[in-house]
């Protein structure tokens, strides 16, 4: 039914075979773009799930947001990393999905345990591993209790591993505010964890 | 800033040490202030455990057949393209001469009238609907996307 995606550190590509993909996109080929289809989904829709809590949302947000890069490929710089700019597609897609559910008042929110629900069961493993799991749930339960402007900028740079300077881009503030903001979302989540009567 | 520690530099730089993002000087001043430090040294070691267990985290995908974005074929393109038409025009044609049909054999004015008011009700509703969905179509800021 679902996979598992690959380690964060075997996501990342070459700036150039990226840059020769858009490249080969813009000129029409179709197996380019559907490439980077099958490279930029996945993490796109991790994103979307770690916002927005809900498999089906998170598949509607990926889908318009793919769209939405495929159909702005040729004002994008080519020499840019695609990772960011996608990142800020689906950072809009979430609000404006945000945006229309608070006009409707029958939207419910998203239960506590949504994310931890998303997350992959350890199999049969030692002690230790289980421990890690359970610290694992923690944290993404008490992620889900951050405002999202906190959320945002953790998921982004200790899950998705972007710099500073491609946080600063995706979530439209200067890098030198990426530090401060960044730190004040983890002693935030730092906080919750404790009221959870966990100590990290 | 100084702090009740004695730490003279903001206590987001421990984030920007544990990042690896800072310049040498401001690393070097962090380092030299955690080796003294136990409570700089208790944070940074919170911060980092709750940071590895978010990056190690496995979250559930779906799998590539599970997106309906996924291009299709050029056949299948082009046979939808010419399908829809001939479809649309042979409707036209039977309903078309249906009604021809009806109105030829109708024996007096009543039934003629019941056929042009039925006609008249279906019409209206289908101008209605199309017109909706123009607007819909006008007003939708994914018009140009190509699936």
């Amino acid at each position: 039914m679902v996979e598992r995606q690959p380690p964060v550190a075997a996501r990342g590509d070459t700036a150039e075979s990226e840059s020769a993909l858009i490249d080969l996109a813009r000129a029409g080929h179709t197996d380019a773009r559907e490439t980077l289809a099958q490279r930029y989904r996945q993490p796109a829709y991790l994103l979307a799930v770690q916002m927005l809590g809900n498999r089906d949302d998170a598949m509607d947000v990926t889908q318009d947001a793919m769209l939405r890069f495929f159909t702005t490929l040729d004002s994008f710089d080519s020499e840019r990393r695609v990772q960011p700019w996608l990142f800020t597609i689906v950072r809009n897609q979430v609000r404006d999905l945000w945006r229309r559910r608070r006009r409707r008042p029958g939207d419910s929110a998203p239960d506590a345990d949504s994310l931890t629900s998303q997350l992959v069961a350890p199999g049969p493993s030692p002690e230790a591993d289980l421990r890690r799991q359970q610290l694992r749930e923690e944290v993404w339960r008490a992620m889900d209790k951050l405002p999202a402007e906190k959320r945002e900028i953790i998921v982004l740079r200790d899950f998705h591993d972007l710099a500073y300077n491609d946080i600063a881009q995706v979530l439209g503030i200067p890098i030198g505010t990426v530090m401060s903001r960044l730190h004040g979302a983890r002693r935030q989540l730092r906080a919750r964890l404790e009221e959870g009567g966990r100590h990290a | 800033m100084p702090d009740a520690c004695g730490r003279t530099f903001d206590e987001a730089f421990l984030s920007g040490y544990l990042d690896q993002a800072l310049v040498q000087g401001d690393e070097q001043r962090v380092r030299v202030h955690l080796e003294d430090c136990v409570s700089c040294r208790a944070l940074l070691e919170d911060l980092a455990s709750v940071r590895d267990a978010t990056m190690s985290s496995t979250f559930d995908i779906p799998r590539d057949d599970e997106w309906s974005e996924a291009p299709r074929t050029g056949t299948s393109r082009l046979l939808r393209g010419l399908g829809w038409p001939l479809v649309t025009a042979w409707i036209v044609v039977v309903i078309g001469f249906g009604l021809w049909e009806t109105w030829q054999d109708a024996d007096n004015l009543f039934e003629r009238l019941l056929l042009v008011g039925g006609l008249s009700g279906v019409s209206l509703l289908l101008i209605s609907a199309f017109l909706d969905r123009r607007h819909a179509m006008q007003t939708d800021r994914y018009r140009e996307v190509r699936k």
